[in-house]
């Protein structure tokens, strides 16, 4: 039995290929039963937008990572995916890649919020369809631990760290509360969704979408419970909103300095954040110096999340100090796995010796005498025992590796006699 | 009680200096360990100073109202008991240093040059003076705070507009909340500066055989309580936002300072009573 895991994600593989192997959830269902079949004692399934990773106790000592990779290929039914797009991991650094997912430091996105949600709920799954079992349940605990631990003791998930949040973050300082602002999104791309989803997150008052593509526009704004607005009237509009944010793939400018001047006098001054995140870009620039108009694009706001991403990247050696820790604790219990049957087997062994002689004095001494006798040989062999079973747990739970456990235990049971391969604990005297 | 007056008269800068000290750590620390007791120090200092201008009051049998060092240690006290009002009514946290940096000034100064006045013009005994005077420092304390927000919605403004993200950006509160802050100051500055003008125009000349309606501190205080309603009705009527009323505020304030030290260094009236 051994901790094995297996991950693609963005540093093994390009998207297009991670993509190829994303699980729904059913198709994690299916895999888990696959594996507890014929591969892992118990294990788990993790598949967001940027990686697949499987982790379990393999069923015997011949497993080898291909036999688990190869499985998720066939699942997937991919050509191009071979084992070189994958990271493969044994043992304690099994469990330590886990820890930094769940930390966040192996993210796409430094610090990543979202993948600690994600990470639970795999190790739920997994519960749920009785893939998990004593030994992946504590790892799950202690992921979960690491996890919460570098957001609560660290900076790792503070700031803006993508484009959106940054104007955002922007936003909050122009505006005291946003559930009485309105903001309008032009486009309905992936950048456009992740302000839409910001805004949205943030509470924004209320949230029109418009895009030349009316359908497409649409299935946004359900998306996002927003409103519709059409392509061809939607500049006689611009003065209702206090937000507005372009992120169109239109080669030429969409809204004019003279059409935002305009604006501003129907606003009466009120501000106006605009936030142009379109290459080319959709707004004239020339826009910012009208008075209350604040309007940033991707490269001012770039600024602040080069900076976050760099307050960011101070945190990880204070975030691996965590994972650390939690990696020596949660090898001190499983490394103790390993004497907890040597240790049976020798208390086994003493009560044993222990029956032996009291049923060899049994017919000589007065019946009376019998149960002193009987409860003096339990004493003496539970004294006798205390001191070697406590520094044993000791020792197993210092070690560093669980072979070092592994050893401790073997030298018990050679000066015992106690090997699989003798008389199974008889005494040989 | 003379030593007890003495001891906290020179207590009251170290208290301020503490206070000004803490809202300077946690305005420039990200994870500041005062974040929230930053208050209580401000509270305890308020209280100290309350303290020392009752006793004074009780032990000279005037308020502190009768010369300028007196006046200021007042001033010191009324910013920073509205600004600790404005921090519990709004639980905007990030400015005190700001405004605490104003009452730290007038306290070491008064603190420097104050004296024992036992001995004072009859006049200055009179209870609708305390009265006209405290609303009007009060009122002026009003402007100032005002005046503080204005100018730290001037520089978040343009810290934003050209998108620079420095500590200002981080630390302060938003743009419409400054801008809520200035106006609401100067809202209460402007009322007890009403009141105060109204209990002197019925005082005054009843109190002094001497009073002129043509006195420069009436007509400079007339001009910035005009500057200010001015400012105000915008506000209210036109809906005007943010950098305009701002200006007014600020105009206002460096009157209002220029023409106080004007009157109390070069004009000898009835209203110089010090």
């Amino acid at each position: 039995m051994e901790l094995i895991g297996i991950s693609i994600n963005h540093k093994t593989a390009p998207v297009h290929l991670r993509e190829e192997l994303h699980l729904t959830k059913e198709e994690m269902i299916d895999l888990a039963a696959h594996l507890k079949k014929d591969l892992l004692s118990e294990g788990i399934v993790l598949s967001t937008c940027n990686r697949t990773e499987i982790f379990g106790l393999t069923q015997n000592k011949q497993l080898n990572h291909s036999q688990i990779i190869q499985s998720l290929i066939d699942l997937k039914k991919s050509n191009e995916i071979t084992e070189d797009h994958f990271y493969k991991f044994f043992s304690c650094n099994a469990v330590k890649h886990l820890f930094n997912v769940a930390a966040g430091i192996d993210s796409l996105i430094l610090g990543d919020s979202q993948i600690l949600g994600q990470v639970k709920e795999a190790f739920q799954l997994s519960e749920d369809v009785r893939f998990s079992g004593a030994i992946m349940r504590r790892i799950s605990e202690y992921a979960i631990h690491v996890g919460k631990r570098a957001i609560s003791e660290t900076s790792i998930g503070v700031g803006a760290v993508t484009v959106s949040y940054a104007a955002v973050q922007v936003i909050e300082k122009i505006f005291a509360g946003l559930n009485k602002k309105s903001a309008l999104i032009i486009g309905a791309g992936e950048t456009a969704e992740l302000a839409a989803i910001h805004l949205k997150d943030k509470g924004i008052g209320k949230i029109s979408i418009t895009n030349r593509s009316f359908d497409r526009g649409k299935i946004l704004a359900e998306k996002i419970n927003g409103y519709m607005l059409n392509w061809d009237n939607f500049k006689n509009e611009l003065h209702n909103f206090d937000i507005i944010i372009s992120a169109t793939s239109s080669p030429e400018l969409i809204i004019y300095y003279d059409e935002i001047k305009k604006v501003m006098k129907k606003r009466k001054g009120s501000p106006l954040f605009i936030m142009d995140i379109a290459v080319p870009r959709d707004i004239d620039p020339k826009v910012k110096k009208l008075d209350n108009v604040f309007h940033n694009d991707i490269d001012s706001l770039k600024v602040i999340v080069n900076e976050n991403l760099k307050k960011r990247e101070n945190e990880i050696p204070v975030v691996k100090k965590i994972i650390q820790e939690e990696l020596v604790n949660f090898f001190s219990w499983y490394n103790t796995l390993e004497v907890v049957p040597t240790i049976k087997t020798v208390r086994e062994f003493f009560e044993m010796i222990g029956n032996d002689e009291l049923v060899k004095i049994k017919n000589k001494i007065h019946k009376d005498d019998y149960p002193k006798i009987e409860q003096m040989t339990k004493r003496l062999i539970g004294r006798i025992l205390h001191n070697p079973t406590i520094n044993l747990r000791k020792l197993a739970e210092s070690g560093r590796t669980k072979s070092e456990a592994i050893e401790y235990s073997e030298i018990l049971k050679e000066l015992f006699n106690l090997t699989k391969n003798s008389n199974n604990g008889k005494d040989t005297n | 009680m003379l030593s007890t007056i003495h001891i906290l008269n020179y207590l009251l800068p170290i208290f301020y200096l503490v206070t000004f000290y803490v809202y300077y750590f946690d305005f420039t620390h990200d994870k500041s360990s005062f974040h929230n007791a930053k208050r209580i120090f401000l509270f305890v200092t308020l209280f100290v100073h309350l303290s020392y201008l009752l006793i004074r009051t009780a032990e000279f049998n005037h308020p502190p109202i009768t010369n300028k060092f007196e006046i200021f240690t007042v001033l010191a006290f009324t910013i920073a008991f509205s600004y600790f009002l404005l921090e519990l009514l709004t639980d905007v946290r990030g400015t005190g240093l700001f405004v605490i940096f104003f009452s730290l000034i007038f306290q070491i100064i008064s603190s420097l040059f104050i004296q024992d006045l036992l001995e004072v013009k009859e006049v200055l005994r009179n209870r609708m003076l305390g009265l006209h005077v405290v609303s009007a420092l009060l009122g002026y304390s009003g402007f100032t705070i005002a005046a503080v927000y204005g100018v730290l919605f001037m520089l978040l403004y343009k810290d934003i507009k050209l998108s620079k993200y420095g500590l200002i950006f981080k630390r302060l509160p938003s743009l419409e909340t400054l801008e809520k802050l200035n106006f609401y100051s100067m809202i209460i500055g402007f009322i007890l500066l009403t009141f105060a003008m109204i209990v002197g125009f019925v005082w005054l000349p009843s109190a002094f055989p001497n009073f002129s309606y043509l006195d420069p501190k009436l007509i400079f205080t007339s001009i910035v309580w005009i500057v200010f309603g001015i400012g105000i009705l915008l506000k209210l009527i036109a809906n005007w936002y943010g950098k305009k009323v701002i200006i007014f505020s600020l105009v206002g304030f460096v009157f209002a300072m220029i023409s106080v030290v004007i009157q109390n260094i070069f004009a000898k009236t009835f209203h110089s009573f010090y």
